[in-house]
Protein backbone atom coordinates (compact mmCIF):
# COMPACT_ATOMS: atom_id res chain seq x y z
CA UNK A 1 0.00 0.00 0.00
CA UNK A 2 1.31 3.09 -0.94
CA UNK A 3 -0.56 5.28 1.64
CA UNK A 4 0.29 6.31 5.11
CA UNK A 5 -1.69 6.66 7.52
CA UNK A 6 -1.62 9.67 9.35
CA UNK A 7 -4.93 10.08 11.55
CA UNK A 8 -5.87 7.78 13.93
CA UNK A 9 -9.85 7.53 12.86
CA UNK A 10 -10.42 6.58 9.30
CA UNK A 11 -14.11 7.71 9.73
CA UNK A 12 -15.85 10.18 12.40
CA UNK A 13 -19.15 10.96 12.59
CA UNK A 14 -20.63 13.39 14.86
CA UNK A 15 -24.85 13.65 15.30
CA UNK A 16 -25.44 11.55 11.76
CA UNK A 17 -28.54 11.70 10.45
CA UNK A 18 -30.75 10.62 7.21
CA UNK A 19 -34.22 10.83 7.08
CA UNK A 20 -36.51 9.72 4.25
CA UNK A 21 -39.50 11.99 5.18
CA UNK A 22 -40.86 11.08 8.77
CA UNK A 23 -38.80 7.64 8.81
CA UNK A 24 -35.43 8.05 10.39
CA UNK A 25 -32.46 5.31 9.10
CA UNK A 26 -29.69 6.69 10.40
CA UNK A 27 -30.01 8.51 13.85
CA UNK A 28 -27.73 10.91 15.47
CA UNK A 29 -24.64 8.51 15.40
CA UNK A 30 -21.55 9.30 16.64
CA UNK A 31 -19.05 6.96 15.43
CA UNK A 32 -15.25 6.91 15.28
CA UNK A 33 -13.65 4.17 13.51
CA UNK A 34 -9.28 3.61 14.43
CA UNK A 35 -7.55 3.18 11.18
CA UNK A 36 -5.39 0.09 11.06
CA UNK A 37 -7.86 -2.72 12.11
CA UNK A 38 -11.16 -4.65 11.05
CA UNK A 39 -14.32 -2.98 11.66
CA UNK A 40 -17.50 -4.43 11.66
CA UNK A 41 -20.82 -2.46 11.38
CA UNK A 42 -22.80 -4.85 12.83
CA UNK A 43 -26.74 -4.42 12.96
CA UNK A 44 -29.67 -6.40 12.07
CA UNK A 45 -31.32 -5.80 8.31
CA UNK A 46 -33.18 -2.28 8.15
CA UNK A 47 -31.05 -0.99 10.87
CA UNK A 48 -29.65 1.79 8.41
CA UNK A 49 -26.48 0.29 8.26
CA UNK A 50 -25.65 0.59 4.18
CA UNK A 51 -27.74 4.74 4.76
CA UNK A 52 -24.80 5.28 6.74
CA UNK A 53 -22.06 3.76 4.47
CA UNK A 54 -23.73 5.64 1.93
CA UNK A 55 -23.78 8.84 3.49
CA UNK A 56 -20.17 8.09 3.94
CA UNK A 57 -19.61 7.79 0.81
CA UNK A 58 -20.94 10.85 -0.70
CA UNK A 59 -24.21 8.43 -2.17
CA UNK A 60 -26.37 10.52 -0.80
CA UNK A 61 -26.86 12.81 1.12
CA UNK A 62 -27.34 13.70 5.51
CA UNK A 63 -30.09 15.28 6.52
CA UNK A 64 -27.76 16.76 9.60
CA UNK A 65 -24.65 15.95 11.45
CA UNK A 66 -20.57 15.94 10.44
CA UNK A 67 -18.45 13.51 9.09
CA UNK A 68 -14.61 13.07 8.31
CA UNK A 69 -13.00 10.37 5.83
CA UNK A 70 -9.66 9.72 6.37
CA UNK A 71 -9.19 12.89 8.26
CA UNK A 72 -11.09 14.88 5.63
CA UNK A 73 -14.46 16.62 5.65
CA UNK A 74 -17.05 15.11 3.87
CA UNK A 75 -19.02 15.66 1.28
CA UNK A 76 -16.59 18.97 0.84
CA UNK A 77 -13.31 16.91 0.20
CA UNK A 78 -15.28 14.21 -1.18
CA UNK A 79 -13.05 13.62 -3.98
CA UNK A 80 -9.45 13.70 -2.16
CA UNK A 81 -10.70 11.25 0.26
CA UNK A 82 -12.42 8.88 -1.99
CA UNK A 83 -9.39 8.55 -4.01
CA UNK A 84 -7.91 6.42 -0.88
CA UNK A 85 -11.34 4.68 -0.77
CA UNK A 86 -12.79 1.21 -2.09
CA UNK A 87 -15.95 0.10 -1.50
CA UNK A 88 -19.04 -2.15 -2.05
CA UNK A 89 -22.12 -0.77 -1.53
CA UNK A 90 -24.82 -3.61 -1.39
CA UNK A 91 -24.24 -5.75 -3.90
CA UNK A 92 -21.40 -5.21 -6.45
CA UNK A 93 -22.62 -4.37 -9.71
CA UNK A 94 -20.93 -4.88 -13.47
CA UNK A 95 -21.92 -4.40 -17.07
CA UNK A 96 -22.81 -8.12 -17.83
CA UNK A 97 -21.98 -7.90 -21.53
CA UNK A 98 -18.29 -6.81 -20.90
CA UNK A 99 -15.83 -9.15 -19.30
CA UNK A 100 -14.61 -9.33 -15.94
CA UNK A 101 -10.88 -6.97 -17.08
CA UNK A 102 -12.94 -4.59 -19.22
CA UNK A 103 -15.43 -3.90 -16.16
CA UNK A 104 -12.03 -2.95 -14.22
CA UNK A 105 -11.13 -1.08 -17.20
CA UNK A 106 -13.91 1.29 -16.95
CA UNK A 107 -13.61 1.76 -13.07
CA UNK A 108 -9.84 2.35 -13.28
CA UNK A 109 -11.02 5.35 -16.08
CA UNK A 110 -12.61 6.96 -13.40
CA UNK A 111 -9.44 6.95 -10.74
CA UNK A 112 -5.43 8.13 -11.12
CA UNK A 113 -3.92 6.40 -14.34
CA UNK A 114 -1.87 4.21 -12.04
CA UNK A 115 -4.83 2.17 -11.39
CA UNK A 116 -4.77 0.73 -14.77
CA UNK A 117 -1.24 -1.09 -13.89
CA UNK A 118 -2.98 -3.06 -10.93
CA UNK A 119 -6.09 -4.48 -12.75
CA UNK A 120 -3.99 -7.82 -13.55
CA UNK A 121 -2.55 -7.67 -9.90
CA UNK A 122 -5.75 -7.26 -8.32
CA UNK A 123 -7.74 -9.62 -10.42
CA UNK A 124 -5.17 -12.52 -9.07
CA UNK A 125 -5.72 -11.26 -5.79
CA UNK A 126 -9.51 -12.14 -6.07
CA UNK A 127 -8.14 -15.30 -8.16
CA UNK A 128 -9.82 -14.34 -11.05
CA UNK A 129 -7.26 -14.02 -13.45
CA UNK A 130 -8.53 -17.55 -15.31
CA UNK A 131 -11.46 -15.83 -16.10
CA UNK A 132 -10.57 -12.31 -16.35
CA UNK A 133 -11.86 -12.43 -20.26
CA UNK A 134 -15.07 -13.98 -20.04
CA UNK A 135 -18.32 -12.09 -19.89
CA UNK A 136 -19.73 -11.36 -16.70
CA UNK A 137 -22.96 -12.62 -17.04
CA UNK A 138 -21.07 -16.29 -16.66
CA UNK A 139 -19.75 -15.77 -13.40
CA UNK A 140 -21.38 -16.81 -10.45
CA UNK A 141 -22.57 -14.69 -7.40
CA UNK A 142 -19.14 -15.51 -5.95
CA UNK A 143 -16.84 -14.69 -8.38
CA UNK A 144 -19.20 -11.17 -9.03
CA UNK A 145 -18.62 -10.64 -5.17
CA UNK A 146 -14.89 -10.82 -5.71
CA UNK A 147 -14.77 -8.77 -8.73
CA UNK A 148 -16.47 -5.75 -6.90
CA UNK A 149 -13.18 -6.62 -4.40
CA UNK A 150 -11.03 -6.26 -7.22
CA UNK A 151 -12.23 -3.30 -8.39
CA UNK A 152 -12.58 -1.60 -4.83
CA UNK A 153 -8.71 -2.26 -4.81
CA UNK A 154 -7.54 -0.57 -7.73
CA UNK A 155 -7.30 2.13 -6.13
CA UNK A 156 -5.01 1.08 -3.45
CA UNK A 157 -6.94 1.79 -0.87
CA UNK A 158 -6.07 2.89 2.80
CA UNK A 159 -9.96 2.11 3.85
CA UNK A 160 -12.23 -0.39 2.14
CA UNK A 161 -15.44 -0.13 3.08
CA UNK A 162 -17.11 -3.22 2.42
CA UNK A 163 -21.65 -3.70 2.74
CA UNK A 164 -22.15 -7.35 3.23
CA UNK A 165 -19.67 -8.78 1.43
CA UNK A 166 -20.44 -12.29 2.95
CA UNK A 167 -23.94 -12.63 1.60
CA UNK A 168 -24.60 -15.05 -0.89
CA UNK A 169 -21.35 -16.75 -0.19
CA UNK A 170 -20.95 -20.53 0.10
CA UNK A 171 -18.74 -21.70 3.96
CA UNK A 172 -15.36 -21.56 1.90
CA UNK A 173 -16.15 -18.36 0.19
CA UNK A 174 -16.71 -16.44 3.79
CA UNK A 175 -13.57 -18.21 5.11
CA UNK A 176 -11.63 -16.74 2.06
CA UNK A 177 -13.64 -13.28 2.11
CA UNK A 178 -12.35 -13.29 5.68
CA UNK A 179 -8.98 -14.49 5.18
CA UNK A 180 -8.54 -11.67 2.47
CA UNK A 181 -9.63 -9.11 5.01
CA UNK A 182 -7.45 -10.22 7.47
CA UNK A 183 -4.58 -10.19 4.69
CA UNK A 184 -5.71 -6.69 3.69
CA UNK A 185 -5.95 -5.22 7.36
CA UNK A 186 -2.40 -6.95 7.84
CA UNK A 187 -1.22 -4.28 5.60
CA UNK A 188 -2.11 -1.87 7.18
CA UNK A 189 -4.88 -0.95 5.31
CA UNK A 190 -8.65 -0.70 7.57
CA UNK A 191 -11.84 -2.55 6.73
CA UNK A 192 -14.80 -1.31 7.94
CA UNK A 193 -17.42 -4.64 7.45
CA UNK A 194 -21.01 -3.63 7.69
CA UNK A 195 -23.06 -7.59 8.27
CA UNK A 196 -25.37 -9.01 9.73
CA UNK A 197 -23.67 -12.22 10.60
CA UNK A 198 -22.14 -12.02 14.02
CA UNK A 199 -20.37 -15.25 13.91
CA UNK A 200 -18.50 -13.68 10.88
CA UNK A 201 -17.88 -10.36 12.60
CA UNK A 202 -16.07 -11.96 15.93
CA UNK A 203 -14.07 -13.97 13.69
CA UNK A 204 -13.05 -11.14 11.09
CA UNK A 205 -13.35 -8.12 13.13
CA UNK A 206 -11.03 -6.30 15.92
CA UNK A 207 -13.63 -3.82 16.83
CA UNK A 208 -17.54 -3.49 16.49
CA UNK A 209 -20.29 -0.69 16.77
CA UNK A 210 -23.78 -2.46 17.13
CA UNK A 211 -27.02 -0.62 15.18
CA UNK A 212 -30.03 -1.22 16.08
CA UNK A 213 -32.77 1.06 14.80
CA UNK A 214 -30.78 3.73 13.35
CA UNK A 215 -28.30 4.07 16.39
CA UNK A 216 -25.36 3.21 17.44
CA UNK A 217 -26.00 0.95 20.94
CA UNK A 218 -22.51 0.36 21.60
CA UNK A 219 -18.91 0.33 19.75
CA UNK A 220 -15.91 -0.72 21.45
CA UNK A 221 -13.20 -3.66 20.61
CA UNK A 222 -14.33 -7.26 20.65
CA UNK A 223 -12.62 -8.13 22.93
CA UNK A 224 -14.19 -5.48 25.28
CA UNK A 225 -17.71 -6.44 24.18
CA UNK A 226 -17.67 -10.53 24.72
CA UNK A 227 -15.74 -10.00 28.00
CA UNK A 228 -16.06 -8.03 30.89
CA UNK A 229 -18.43 -10.43 32.43
CA UNK A 230 -18.20 -10.33 36.07
CA UNK A 231 -18.30 -14.29 36.19
CA UNK A 232 -15.82 -16.84 36.09
CA UNK A 233 -16.24 -20.70 34.56
CA UNK A 234 -14.38 -22.87 36.62
CA UNK A 235 -14.08 -26.96 36.83
CA UNK A 236 -12.76 -28.93 39.52
CA UNK A 237 -12.12 -32.39 40.54
CA UNK A 238 -14.87 -32.06 42.89
CA UNK A 239 -17.32 -29.62 41.51
CA UNK A 240 -19.64 -30.38 45.00
CA UNK A 241 -16.74 -29.77 47.63
CA UNK A 242 -15.96 -26.75 45.83
CA UNK A 243 -19.20 -25.28 45.20
CA UNK A 244 -19.57 -25.62 48.60
CA UNK A 245 -16.20 -24.43 49.77
CA UNK A 246 -17.16 -21.23 47.79
CA UNK A 247 -20.65 -20.46 49.70
CA UNK A 248 -19.90 -17.00 49.93
CA UNK A 249 -20.13 -16.35 46.14
CA UNK A 250 -23.08 -16.55 44.15
CA UNK A 251 -22.49 -20.39 42.09
CA UNK A 252 -24.36 -21.71 40.06
CA UNK A 253 -24.20 -25.41 38.18
CA UNK A 254 -23.16 -25.07 34.33
CA UNK A 255 -22.36 -27.74 31.68
CA UNK A 256 -18.81 -26.42 31.92
CA UNK A 257 -19.05 -27.00 35.63
CA UNK A 258 -19.38 -24.22 37.76
CA UNK A 259 -20.11 -20.75 37.33
CA UNK A 260 -19.02 -18.24 39.64
CA UNK A 261 -19.49 -15.08 40.27
CA UNK A 262 -16.69 -13.11 41.42
CA UNK A 263 -13.83 -11.55 39.70
CA UNK A 264 -10.86 -12.37 41.36
CA UNK A 265 -9.10 -15.95 39.62
CA UNK A 266 -6.26 -15.70 42.01
CA UNK A 267 -8.21 -15.86 45.18
CA UNK A 268 -10.62 -18.56 44.03
CA UNK A 269 -7.90 -20.60 42.65
CA UNK A 270 -6.12 -20.37 45.93
CA UNK A 271 -8.77 -21.45 48.28
CA UNK A 272 -10.05 -24.06 46.06
CA UNK A 273 -6.19 -25.43 45.83
CA UNK A 274 -5.68 -24.95 49.55
CA UNK A 275 -8.39 -27.07 50.05
CA UNK A 276 -7.13 -29.74 48.32
CA UNK A 277 -9.07 -29.60 45.07
CA UNK A 278 -7.91 -29.98 41.61
CA UNK A 279 -9.14 -27.03 39.43
CA UNK A 280 -9.05 -27.98 35.65
CA UNK A 281 -10.27 -24.97 34.62
CA UNK A 282 -9.98 -21.15 35.55
CA UNK A 283 -11.46 -18.26 33.53
CA UNK A 284 -13.41 -15.29 32.87
CA UNK A 285 -16.53 -16.34 30.99
CA UNK A 286 -16.86 -14.47 28.17
CA UNK A 287 -20.21 -13.51 26.20
CA UNK A 288 -20.62 -14.44 22.90
CA UNK A 289 -20.92 -11.82 20.69
CA UNK A 290 -24.57 -13.21 19.90
CA UNK A 291 -25.77 -12.70 23.23
CA UNK A 292 -24.37 -9.44 23.51
CA UNK A 293 -25.76 -8.45 20.33
CA UNK A 294 -29.07 -10.07 21.69
CA UNK A 295 -28.96 -8.53 24.83
CA UNK A 296 -28.72 -5.35 23.42
CA UNK A 297 -31.56 -5.52 21.07
CA UNK A 298 -33.83 -7.10 22.92
CA UNK A 299 -33.51 -4.08 25.73
CA UNK A 300 -34.18 -1.57 23.23
CA UNK A 301 -36.98 -3.54 22.44
CA UNK A 302 -38.50 -3.67 25.70
CA UNK A 303 -37.74 0.02 25.86
CA UNK A 304 -39.53 1.09 23.14
CA UNK B 1 -7.50 21.52 -9.38
CA UNK B 2 -10.17 24.09 -10.37
CA UNK B 3 -13.71 22.72 -10.07
CA UNK B 4 -13.84 23.20 -13.78
CA UNK B 5 -10.98 20.97 -14.78
CA UNK B 6 -12.31 18.60 -12.04
CA UNK B 7 -15.03 18.61 -14.26
CA UNK B 8 -13.72 17.97 -17.46
CA UNK B 9 -13.21 14.19 -18.74
CA UNK B 10 -9.95 12.75 -19.93
CA UNK B 11 -9.40 10.57 -22.63
CA UNK B 12 -9.61 7.26 -20.64
CA UNK B 13 -12.72 8.52 -19.46
CA UNK B 14 -14.02 9.20 -22.67
CA UNK B 15 -12.67 5.46 -24.12
CA UNK B 16 -14.07 3.98 -21.80
CA UNK B 17 -17.31 5.20 -22.48
CA UNK B 18 -16.75 3.98 -26.28
CA UNK B 19 -15.94 1.07 -24.89
CA UNK B 20 -19.44 0.27 -23.28
CA UNK B 21 -21.54 1.54 -25.98
CA UNK B 22 -19.59 -0.51 -28.92
CA UNK B 23 -19.11 -4.02 -26.97
CA UNK B 24 -23.04 -4.35 -26.99
CA UNK B 25 -23.44 -6.41 -29.67
CA UNK B 26 -27.04 -5.39 -29.87
CA UNK B 27 -26.41 -1.79 -30.10
CA UNK B 28 -23.88 -1.98 -32.49
CA UNK B 29 -26.11 -4.24 -34.92
CA UNK B 30 -28.82 -1.96 -34.93
CA UNK B 31 -26.97 1.17 -35.29
CA UNK B 32 -25.23 -0.37 -38.15
CA UNK B 33 -28.07 -1.66 -39.61
CA UNK B 34 -29.93 1.45 -39.76
CA UNK B 35 -27.22 3.58 -41.45
CA UNK B 36 -24.61 1.52 -43.19
CA UNK B 37 -27.16 -1.16 -44.07
CA UNK B 38 -30.02 0.92 -44.88
CA UNK B 39 -27.71 2.47 -47.10
CA UNK B 40 -25.94 -0.36 -48.48
CA UNK B 41 -29.64 -1.89 -49.28
CA UNK B 42 -31.13 1.61 -50.45
CA UNK B 43 -27.94 1.70 -53.49
CA UNK B 44 -28.35 -2.23 -54.07
CA UNK B 45 -32.21 -1.96 -54.47
CA UNK B 46 -31.43 1.19 -56.92
CA UNK B 47 -28.76 -0.68 -58.91
CA UNK B 48 -30.65 -3.35 -59.40
CA UNK B 49 -33.72 -1.85 -60.49
CA UNK B 50 -31.62 0.40 -62.86
CA UNK B 51 -30.02 -2.68 -64.34
CA UNK B 52 -33.12 -4.36 -65.12
CA UNK B 53 -34.91 -1.59 -66.74
CA UNK B 54 -33.05 1.11 -67.37
CA UNK B 55 -35.46 2.63 -69.51
CA UNK B 56 -37.75 3.03 -66.48
CA UNK B 57 -35.06 3.38 -63.78
CA UNK B 58 -32.54 5.68 -64.03
CA UNK B 59 -28.99 5.64 -62.44
CA UNK B 60 -28.56 4.79 -59.05
CA UNK B 61 -26.95 7.54 -58.72
CA UNK B 62 -27.58 11.50 -58.97
CA UNK B 63 -28.80 13.98 -56.43
CA UNK B 64 -32.17 13.03 -56.57
CA UNK B 65 -31.16 9.55 -55.29
CA UNK B 66 -28.78 11.22 -52.63
CA UNK B 67 -31.51 13.57 -51.62
CA UNK B 68 -33.88 10.33 -50.65
CA UNK B 69 -30.66 8.34 -48.80
CA UNK B 70 -30.08 11.50 -47.15
CA UNK B 71 -34.22 11.43 -45.84
CA UNK B 72 -33.79 7.95 -44.75
CA UNK B 73 -30.65 8.53 -43.32
CA UNK B 74 -32.03 11.70 -40.85
CA UNK B 75 -34.63 9.06 -40.01
CA UNK B 76 -33.04 6.05 -39.38
CA UNK B 77 -29.93 8.03 -38.03
CA UNK B 78 -32.17 9.51 -35.13
CA UNK B 79 -33.63 6.68 -34.45
CA UNK B 80 -29.98 5.20 -34.07
CA UNK B 81 -29.27 8.25 -32.28
CA UNK B 82 -31.93 7.86 -29.62
CA UNK B 83 -31.21 4.45 -29.13
CA UNK B 84 -27.22 5.03 -28.38
CA UNK B 85 -27.82 8.18 -26.37
CA UNK B 86 -30.50 6.99 -24.22
CA UNK B 87 -27.71 3.97 -23.72
CA UNK B 88 -25.08 6.13 -23.25
CA UNK B 89 -27.37 8.02 -20.63
CA UNK B 90 -28.45 5.47 -18.55
CA UNK B 91 -26.99 2.63 -19.18
CA UNK B 92 -24.87 2.86 -15.99
CA UNK B 93 -27.39 3.42 -13.85
CA UNK B 94 -29.90 1.05 -15.21
CA UNK B 95 -27.39 -1.90 -14.61
CA UNK B 96 -26.05 -0.21 -11.17
CA UNK B 97 -22.80 0.28 -12.37
CA UNK B 98 -23.04 4.44 -11.91
CA UNK B 99 -22.86 4.05 -8.29
CA UNK B 100 -19.68 2.14 -8.96
CA UNK B 101 -18.23 4.83 -10.49
CA UNK B 102 -19.33 7.37 -8.01
CA UNK B 103 -17.66 5.96 -5.20
CA UNK B 104 -14.23 6.22 -6.72
CA UNK B 105 -14.41 10.19 -5.92
CA UNK B 106 -14.46 11.42 -9.59
CA UNK B 107 -16.73 14.20 -10.73
CA UNK B 108 -20.02 12.87 -11.74
CA UNK B 109 -20.20 16.19 -13.72
CA UNK B 110 -16.75 14.51 -15.58
CA UNK B 111 -18.46 10.87 -15.56
CA UNK B 112 -21.42 12.54 -17.34
CA UNK B 113 -19.85 14.71 -20.16
CA UNK B 114 -17.49 12.14 -21.08
CA UNK B 115 -20.44 10.65 -22.41
CA UNK B 116 -21.03 12.82 -24.96
CA UNK B 117 -18.02 12.40 -27.16
CA UNK B 118 -17.66 8.61 -26.20
CA UNK B 119 -21.33 7.93 -27.18
CA UNK B 120 -20.89 10.44 -30.58
CA UNK B 121 -17.44 8.62 -31.40
CA UNK B 122 -19.92 5.49 -31.55
CA UNK B 123 -22.80 6.73 -33.06
CA UNK B 124 -20.89 9.11 -35.67
CA UNK B 125 -18.50 6.27 -37.24
CA UNK B 126 -21.59 4.21 -38.59
CA UNK B 127 -23.43 7.69 -39.86
CA UNK B 128 -20.12 8.60 -41.39
CA UNK B 129 -19.61 5.74 -43.13
CA UNK B 130 -22.91 5.64 -43.90
CA UNK B 131 -23.10 8.79 -45.81
CA UNK B 132 -19.37 7.99 -47.35
CA UNK B 133 -20.66 4.78 -48.95
CA UNK B 134 -23.98 7.36 -50.02
CA UNK B 135 -21.72 9.65 -51.12
CA UNK B 136 -19.22 7.75 -53.13
CA UNK B 137 -22.35 5.99 -54.59
CA UNK B 138 -24.18 9.20 -55.67
CA UNK B 139 -20.99 9.71 -57.81
CA UNK B 140 -20.15 6.07 -59.06
CA UNK B 141 -23.52 5.26 -60.07
CA UNK B 142 -24.88 8.74 -61.48
CA UNK B 143 -24.96 9.94 -65.52
CA UNK B 144 -22.41 11.93 -67.02
CA UNK B 145 -22.62 15.60 -65.12
CA UNK B 146 -25.61 14.10 -62.96
CA UNK B 147 -23.13 13.50 -59.57
CA UNK B 148 -23.61 15.59 -56.68
CA UNK B 149 -20.70 18.72 -56.55
CA UNK B 150 -18.18 18.13 -53.89
CA UNK B 151 -19.74 21.16 -52.05
CA UNK B 152 -22.77 19.46 -52.02
CA UNK B 153 -21.61 16.19 -50.56
CA UNK B 154 -19.73 18.26 -47.97
CA UNK B 155 -22.69 20.04 -46.88
CA UNK B 156 -24.67 16.73 -46.93
CA UNK B 157 -22.56 14.96 -44.68
CA UNK B 158 -22.75 17.71 -42.24
CA UNK B 159 -26.25 18.47 -42.25
CA UNK B 160 -26.81 14.96 -41.31
CA UNK B 161 -24.30 14.43 -38.60
CA UNK B 162 -25.72 17.73 -37.37
CA UNK B 163 -29.33 16.10 -37.33
CA UNK B 164 -27.96 12.67 -35.82
CA UNK B 165 -26.07 14.64 -33.39
CA UNK B 166 -28.63 16.69 -32.17
CA UNK B 167 -30.86 13.47 -31.79
CA UNK B 168 -28.14 11.69 -29.73
CA UNK B 169 -27.59 15.24 -27.17
CA UNK B 170 -31.28 15.09 -26.46
CA UNK B 171 -31.44 11.33 -25.93
CA UNK B 172 -28.60 11.29 -23.65
CA UNK B 173 -29.71 14.42 -21.67
CA UNK B 174 -33.40 13.01 -21.17
CA UNK B 175 -32.26 9.41 -20.34
CA UNK B 176 -29.45 10.90 -17.63
CA UNK B 177 -32.85 13.36 -16.48
CA UNK B 178 -35.07 10.44 -16.42
CA UNK B 179 -32.53 7.42 -15.15
CA UNK B 180 -34.22 5.10 -17.68
CA UNK B 181 -33.25 3.85 -21.52
CA UNK B 182 -36.88 2.82 -22.21
CA UNK B 183 -39.38 6.23 -21.57
CA UNK B 184 -36.70 8.78 -23.51
CA UNK B 185 -36.62 6.26 -26.55
CA UNK B 186 -39.99 6.02 -26.80
CA UNK B 187 -40.46 9.54 -26.43
CA UNK B 188 -38.48 10.69 -28.33
CA UNK B 189 -39.29 8.25 -31.54
CA UNK B 190 -42.51 9.04 -31.00
CA UNK B 191 -41.98 12.83 -31.48
CA UNK B 192 -39.16 12.44 -34.33
CA UNK B 193 -41.41 9.84 -36.09
CA UNK B 194 -44.82 10.46 -35.73
CA UNK B 195 -45.30 13.72 -33.87
CA UNK B 196 -42.71 16.24 -35.27
CA UNK B 197 -44.00 15.81 -38.69
CA UNK B 198 -47.89 16.45 -37.71
CA UNK B 199 -46.74 19.29 -35.53
CA UNK B 200 -44.91 21.22 -38.47
CA UNK B 201 -48.03 20.35 -41.29
CA UNK B 202 -50.52 22.60 -38.56
CA UNK B 203 -50.28 25.75 -40.26
CA UNK B 204 -52.45 27.28 -37.73
CA UNK B 205 -49.86 26.63 -35.43
CA UNK B 206 -47.93 29.80 -37.09
CA UNK B 207 -44.36 31.22 -35.64
CA UNK B 208 -44.86 28.56 -32.79
CA UNK B 209 -43.64 26.24 -34.89
CA UNK B 210 -40.23 27.34 -35.23
CA UNK B 211 -38.94 26.82 -31.48
CA UNK B 212 -39.54 22.87 -32.73
CA UNK B 213 -35.91 21.94 -32.89
CA UNK B 214 -36.82 19.79 -36.36
CA UNK B 215 -37.56 23.24 -37.61
CA UNK B 216 -33.91 23.96 -37.01
CA UNK B 217 -33.07 20.84 -38.43
CA UNK B 218 -34.88 20.94 -41.67
CA UNK B 219 -33.71 24.75 -41.95
CA UNK B 220 -30.33 24.08 -42.26
CA UNK B 221 -30.69 21.06 -44.93
CA UNK B 222 -28.43 21.75 -47.95
CA UNK B 223 -30.60 23.45 -50.48
CA UNK B 224 -29.00 21.67 -53.18
CA UNK B 225 -30.66 18.67 -51.42
CA UNK B 226 -33.91 20.61 -49.82
CA UNK B 227 -36.18 20.16 -52.53
CA UNK B 228 -36.20 16.28 -52.48
CA UNK B 229 -35.73 15.64 -48.94
CA UNK B 230 -39.72 15.36 -48.12
CA UNK B 231 -39.69 18.03 -45.39
CA UNK B 232 -41.82 21.12 -45.05
CA UNK B 233 -39.73 24.50 -44.74
CA UNK B 234 -40.97 27.38 -42.57
CA UNK B 235 -38.28 29.51 -43.82
CA UNK B 236 -36.71 30.25 -40.49
CA UNK B 237 -33.40 32.28 -40.24
CA UNK B 238 -30.74 30.28 -39.53
CA UNK B 239 -29.95 32.47 -37.00
CA UNK B 240 -32.80 31.32 -35.29
CA UNK B 241 -32.62 27.80 -36.42
CA UNK B 242 -28.99 27.04 -35.07
CA UNK B 243 -30.41 28.93 -31.81
CA UNK B 244 -33.15 26.68 -31.66
CA UNK B 245 -30.82 23.47 -31.84
CA UNK B 246 -28.65 24.97 -29.19
CA UNK B 247 -31.04 26.37 -26.82
CA UNK B 248 -32.76 22.41 -26.39
CA UNK B 249 -30.03 20.61 -26.39
CA UNK B 250 -28.32 23.18 -24.12
CA UNK B 251 -31.46 22.56 -21.94
CA UNK B 252 -31.32 18.95 -22.35
CA UNK B 253 -27.75 18.67 -21.34
CA UNK B 254 -28.38 20.94 -18.36
CA UNK B 255 -31.12 18.76 -16.52
CA UNK B 256 -29.05 15.53 -17.41
CA UNK B 257 -25.91 17.17 -15.61
CA UNK B 258 -28.04 18.17 -12.61
CA UNK B 259 -29.91 14.92 -12.21
CA UNK B 260 -26.52 13.05 -12.46
CA UNK B 261 -25.31 15.17 -10.18
CA UNK B 262 -27.61 15.46 -7.72
CA UNK B 263 -29.32 11.87 -7.92
CA UNK B 264 -28.96 9.73 -4.67
CA UNK B 265 -26.46 6.60 -6.38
Amino acid sequence: MNATRTHPYVVEAEGLTKRFGHRVAVDRVDLRIPSGAAFGYLGPNGAGKTTLIRMLLGLTTATSGSMRLLGLPMPARRAEALARVGAIVEEPRSHPFLTGRENLEIVAAARERAAHKRIDGALARVGLTERADDRVKTYSLGMRQRLGVARALLGDPELLILDEPMNGLDPGGMEDTRLMIRGLVAEGRTVVLSSHLLDEVEKTCDAIAIVDRGRVVVQGSIEELTGGTETLLVSTGDDLRARALLHGHEVEVVEEGLRVHAIDAAKINRRLVEAGIDVHRLEPERISLERRFLELTTRLEAAA
Amino acid sequence: MTALAAALPNTRLVRAELLKLRKRRGLTLTVLLMTVGATVLTYAILAILHAANPAHHGPAGGVTNLSHVLWLLSALGAGAAVLAGSTAGAGDLSAGVFRELAVTGRSRTSLYLARIPGGLAFLLSGVAAAYALAAIASVAFADDGAAPSTGSLAAGGAWILLSTTTYFLLALGLSSLAGSRTVPLVILLAWRLALMPILISLTFLGAARDALPDTGIQELAPHAFASNLQIATLSVPTAVSVGVILLWVGAMLAVGAWRTATRDA
